[in-house]
């Protein structure tokens, strides 16, 4: 009986977290704006992560013969002047524009929570983080990026690099404010006067209360560093021209906006859908992680 | 046994270095507590009290300027000579701490569980079932019923005396010699204030712990200290054991405090007995007596003179007044005189025959 006790209780506390995100996975669902932004999410993530198989012509195959073709049955969003697939370029490119914002935001989150934190902790090391901070966001996000692009050299390794030092401070500026507020907290001095280490405390104790203002700001920075890299490859510093990114695709129907539509709408009716549902599901998980505005709701 | 001195303060000055200069928030506080005993620490906000106790753990140094003077002797050393390092080795292994608002002293994110076994294994190299079964036996040991169940739960699911139990409990992790209590009861309500002061009372007699209590509470201080330290701005003004201080308080300072005390044999027509103003700031420090500009009692001398801390013959009482004799006997004579008036009140009702109705209408 003594022996079953523990399991028993771990059992219990499994079970009480399992009901909490549940719990959290429901709300989600029941707020209208997280919800919308999911199912956009979900079918932008499907299309690009399928797009290979989805299209029947490839991203770079040429066919003059059709070349600025209207959409139709064979070439579904029309074909550009090269002859290529609208269909199958704006299916690729919203596959590169998904990776870069993923990748940029996860690496954001990660270096701007330890910016973050740790300038939260040191005044000397705040000083020196937090100017250096201040310094790139005095500039605008696209100048900065097109100065890092012709620094680095045109490539998407390159691009996702610079699109990280562009994001980075709004990150690392939440998450340092929201680490000060916790810092304060009894619990916090409560847990110096036990004999906790500074960097125990820092991730232990401060860390927690930071998360959610940080995954609300990661969302947002998905959907921003895919128009930062759209409209850097609309102006050619960014992905290099012949691979199959929206800002690419945009730049390419420029030249025939007056009599070949298709090749601006589609990739720019892409654009919007992608950036909208992030932009949809942040603003849920907002509501959902902040207290404030939750009550503020209710209250309505 | 002889008295062993477990903690020993000297001359401690602690400084906060602010924009507005360099200011001694404590001002040479001496005093001491020895293995088992209970030591309560009085005075008003801001007479620096919080501040010695956190001088004690140097907590202060994670967050603000300061630098200390004098000397903290704890089991032998000096730990306003230790590092960081050796302090965290201190803090909450040999002497812990709990604070005034249970409510936000712990992680809302964590179960009281999680809490009390990270306090465990920090200064303890155990295995995390071990650690688990402690707080158990933690949590049973401060009272809270069904820990087993308890533990898992969250801050937010425990009232307010519940949390101060957690709180003790984390506190007692790692078997303390030395227990820092800041204003432990201030935050609850009178009923679990008591059942909290018999909780610290029972565990310094199980534990032989000694426990230093700060509190600006003289009621609380009379059921459960052995010996108490008087503060104003950052002072001492007064020490001795219970007994003399409430039968023959010597600073006019703590003749105050106990004026502001309710009693229940005294006139109720009269109104409750406040001392005039508020604790300066210590960017004005009176001169001569810290206390003078609110003392009834204050001549030429005590505004021009700042008296030492001296022991009074007849009590035993270390105390800094220059008046401190004459105001005594004056304390004494009207204590009698109330004690006198009691007894006659009583017995003219005991006449009458309703004797709890006479002095308690």
């Amino acid at each position: 009986m003594e022996k079953a006790q523990p399991s028993l209780h771990l059992a219990k506390r499994k079970r009480a977290f399992g009901n909490r995100r549940r719990g959290l996975l429901k709300r989600l669902l029941a707020s209208k704006t997280a919800s919308a932004g999911s199912v956009l999410i979900i079918v932008v993530a499907f299309i690009s992560f399928f797009a290979p198989w989805i299209s029947v012509y490839g991203p770079h195959e040429v066919d003059i013969v059709n070349r600025l073709s209207p959409p139709g049955t064979e070439h579904w969003f029309g074909t550009d002047n090269l002859g290529r697939d609208i269909f199958s370029r704006v299916m690729h490119g919203t596959q590169i524009s998904a990776q870069v914002g993923f990748t940029v935001a996860l690496s954001v989150a990660i270096l701007g929570l330890v910016v973050g934190l740790y300038a939260s902790m040191y005044k000397w090391l705040d000083q020196l983080l937090m100017r250096t901070m201040d310094a790139l966001f005095a500039f605008p996000a696209i100048l900065l990026a097109i100065a890092i692009m012709a620094a680095l050299g045109p490539s998407v390794s390159n691009l996702i690099i610079c699109l990280i030092i562009v994001f980075i401070p709004s990150v690392a500026r939440i998450v340092r404010s929201a680490a000060l507020v916790a810092k304060e907290q009894t619990y916090v001095e409560a847990m110096h006067a036990l004999g906790a280490s500074q960097t125990r405390i820092l991730w232990q104790h401060i860390m927690p209360s930071t998360i959610s203002p940080l995954i609300v700001q990661s969302s947002f920075i998905f959907a921003e560093a895919i128009i930062v890299e759209a409209a850097l490859s609309f102006l050619g510093a960014g992905i290099p021209a012949p691979m199959a990114s929206l800002g690419n695709l945009l730049a390419d129907g420029k030249m025939y906006i007056y009599n070949s539509w298709w090749m601006t709408l589609f990739p720019g009716f892409a654009l919007i859908i992608s950036v909208l549902a992030m932009n949809l599901f942040g603003d849920g998980i907002r509501d959902l992680l902040d207290p404030h505005v939750r009550q503020g709701k209710g209250k309505k | 046994m002889p008295e062993e001195l477990l903690l020993e303060v000297k001359a401690l000055r602690t400084y906060f270095h602010t924009a507005r200069g360099k200011l001694a928030a404590v001002d040479g506080v001496s005093f001491d507590v020895k293995r088992g005993e209970i030591v309560g620490v009085v005075g008003e906000s801001g007479c620096g009290k919080s501040v010695t106790a956190q001088s004690v753990l140097r907590l202060l140094d994670e967050k603000h300027d300061v630098s200390y003077e004098g000397e903290i002797r704890f089991a032998g050393s000096n730990l306003l000579e230790l590092k960081q390092r050796q302090m965290r080795e201190i803090r909450g292994n040999e002497i812990a701490m709990i604070f005034q608002d249970p409510l936000s002293s712990l992680n809302p994110v964590y179960t009281i569980g999680e809490q009390i076994i990270e306090a465990i294994m920090l200064h303890q190299k155990i295995r995390r079932k071990e650690a688990v079964r402690k707080a158990i036996e933690l949590l049973r040991l401060t009272g809270i019923p069904s820990p087993e169940q308890r533990v898992w739960e969250y801050p937010h699911q425990l009232s307010g005396g519940m949390r101060q139990r957690v709180m003790i409990a984390i506190a007692l992790a790692c078997e303390p010699q030395l227990l820092i209590a800041d204003e432990p009861t201030t935050a609850l309500d009178v009923t679990i204030q008591a059942q909290m002061m018999e909780l610290i009372t029972e565990l310094n007699r199980k534990l032989a712990m000694s426990v230093l209590l700060i509190t600006h509470d003289l009621g609380v201080v009379a059921e459960t200290c052995q010996r108490v330290v008087v503060m104003y701005l950052g002072q001492v003004v007064e020490m001795a054991d219970v007994a003399s201080l409430f039968a023959r308080p010597l600073h006019p300072y703590t003749i105050g405090l106990m004026g502001a005390i309710p009693r229940m044999d005294s006139d109720r027509t009269q109104d409750l007995q406040a001392i005039e103003g508020s604790v300066p700031s210590l960017l004005n420090v009176p001169s001569g007596c810290r206390f003078a500009p609110r003392c009834a009692y204050a001549d030429e001398q005590c505004r021009q003179h700042m008296p030492e801390l001296k022991r009074d013959a007849a009590s035993g009482t270390m105390v800094r007044c220059w008046h401190a004799g004459t105001l005594a006997e004056a304390f004494e004579a009207t204590e009698a005189a109330i004690a006198t008036e009691t007894s006659e009140a009583a017995e003219r009702a005991e006449e009458k025959g309703g004797v709890q109705h006479a002095i308690y209408p």
